[in-house]
């Protein structure tokens, strides 16, 4: 204190007769040492946020409608002997001890501790025992269930975030998303995380986000810190409120120790605010982007392929039918000498029988008409003589001539007279050929009624 | 041929079966022409939802999203 309290002692507030004004260090020694004459009890309840310094241990006594803050030395602490984990969150335990008042000064904070000067370690907390009849219940409702059962979007445009506004929770998130290569829309829902606001206040968070129609999952963060801070996330209305929303919601409160039911009834549980958001985007989206690129070089090279690699194999198929002609044409050249030689040899055989027959019908034939067949011949014979003695044309080789009508139908002999005259003209034919003579049409005196007729006529007499 | 895919696993799940199929040798020309043609679809399908997801990340509270939510109906009536 730099100048004297009394020396600069203001005056008092006008028409208030309170006494006074005294100087603060005064008043709060005065309220210690009045706190420290209150009678000395034992009290019971939880323990929750235990915390060591050099000097002292701290924690919080905690029932269900209650709390105070404790505050033992840390040599007597530690003289209790008792196991290093013995105290855990929740841990029910007796104090002796009385409340005091710690004054501060300019340059630490006053701060009122029930003073412990004796403790017993009595067994679980109820408040956990409260926690797991809870979750029980929540179980038996399948309340653990729905938000399990919703669709993922593999790559949501827009997400939510419930977390304090100045935790590192926050930069965590938006590192992890920026790693992820995800750039979409980020809306941040902030809340208090660990004070009695806590609860409603992110439930409220949770349905506006809800609401909006338009985030496709949330992400609920916040950092590590006691059981006690993080009760908030086991208030009963939260957590019905999470088990029945329509989007899914990825948990990651306190450290990967912890158990809030929010962890229970969420759609995922994450140990870290940052594996909360790549659960948030279960895809990388440059990864994905590298695959679709494959799939569409794949696509593309089929595309191109389809047609050319058929076109290679129909050209390769086209000799097909041609080979296939060429190897039949050969089979069939071949089938075709064989028939041939075959036919050759048949036929000779052929031939050499029908020889064969011909000669014994020959045979037959002669053995049988033989006397006969002369017999016939000298007929023949004698009538081929008897004709040639009759042709005419012999009798015109001996000097005869034959009078024709050239006017009338060939070879019209004129035997009279009387029709040379009418004829007027007539062919005489002789034996080496013919010739015209013009017939008097006066008729001749009587003839010699002998003539000889064996004289032929005068040769060229009309 | 399936529609296009409505979400973007059914999407890829479809593009790497076409694509295994077409690997495979076995499709037959129309079928090789008809698959690169719905792989086309939705490959541009996927396209556009990782560009929905790569614009570029866009912060905002959600009292702001409620109050842009609240102004557009408007917006669009007027």
């Amino acid at each position: 204190m730099s100048a004297g309290p009394a020396s600069s002692r203001p005056s008092g507030i006008p028409g208030v007769t309170e006494p006074g004004p005294f100087p603060v260090g005064a008043y709060a020694g005065k309220l210690r040492d009045y706190l420290r004459q209150r009678a000395r009890v034992q009290i019971f309840g939880e323990v929750w946020n235990l915390k060591a310094s050099k000097a002292k241990v701290y924690f919080e006594l905690r029932d269900t409608s209650g709390a105070v803050p404790c505050a033992m030395w840390r040599d007597a602490f530690d003289a209790l002997g008792l196991p290093a984990d013995s105290l855990a969150d929740g841990t029910q335990v007796v104090v002796a001890g009385g409340p005091d008042y710690y004054v501060g000064g300019r340059a630490a904070s006053p701060s009122f501790s029930f003073d412990v000067t004796g403790l017993r370690v009595a067994g679980e907390g109820d408040l956990l025992a409260q926690l797991e009849a809870l979750r029980r219940t929540l179980a038996a409702e399948g309340l653990f269930e729905p938000q399990k059962r919703l669709a993922r979007p593999v790559l949501p445009r827009t997400i939510g975030v419930v977390t304090g506004e100045g935790g590192k929770a926050r930069d965590d998130v938006l590192a992890a998303l920026h790693r992820r290569g995800w750039a979409g829309r980020l809306v941040w829902a902030f809340a208090p995380v660990q004070d009695r606001h806590a609860a409603p206040a992110i439930t409220r968070a949770l349905q506006d986000l809800a609401a909006t129609g338009e985030v496709e999952v949330i992400v609920v963060a916040r950092g590590g810190g006691s059981m006690a801070d993080l009760f908030a996330f086991c208030d009963e209305t939260l957590c019905r409120t999470v088990a029945l929303l329509r989007v899914p919601v990825i948990a990651s409160v306190g450290h990967h120790t912890d158990r809030p039911l929010i962890d229970d009834v969420a759609a995922e549980r994450c140990s870290t605010p940052t594996h909360a958001a790549e659960a948030a985007v279960p895809l990388h989206p440059g990864r994905e982007r590298e695959r679709v690129g494959r799939a569409a070089g794949r696509l593309a090279h089929h595309g191109r392929r389809a047609v050319i690699d058929r076109a290679r194999a129909l050209a390769v198929q086209s000799a097909a039918p041609a080979r296939h002609v060429r190897r039949e044409r050969a089979r069939l050249h071949q089938r075709l000498r064989e028939l041939r030689a075959a036919a050759t040899r048949q036929t000779d055989a052929r031939r050499a029988g029908s020889g064969r027959f011909a000669l014994v019908l020959d045979r037959k034939a002669a053995s049988a008409a033989g006397p006969e067949r002369v017999d016939r011949r000298r007929g023949l014979d004698a009538a081929l003589a008897a004709l040639a003695a009759h042709d005419p044309e012999r009798t015109l080789a001996r000097g005869y001539a034959l009078v024709e009508d050239p006017n009338g139908p060939p070879a019209t002999l004129v035997t009279t007279a009387e029709g040379a005259r009418q004829a007027g003209i007539v062919r005489i034919r002789f034996a080496d050929g013919a010739a015209h003579a013009a017939v008097d049409p006066t008729p001749e005196p009587e003839p010699d009624p002998h003539p000889d007729p064996t004289v032929p006529p005068t040769p060229g007499a009309p | 041929m399936s529609t296009p895919a409505p979400t973007y696993e059914s999407a890829t799940a479809r593009l790497e079966e076409i694509v295994r199929r077409l690997d495979s040798g076995e499709a037959g020309l129309r079928e090789t022409l008809d698959l690169c043609q719905e792989g086309r679809g939705l490959v541009e399908f996927c396209a556009a939802e990782l560009d929905a997801v790569a614009a570029g990340l866009q912060e905002l509270r959600l009292d702001e999203l409620v109050a842009r939510l609240e102004r557009s109906p408007t917006e669009e009536a007027s």
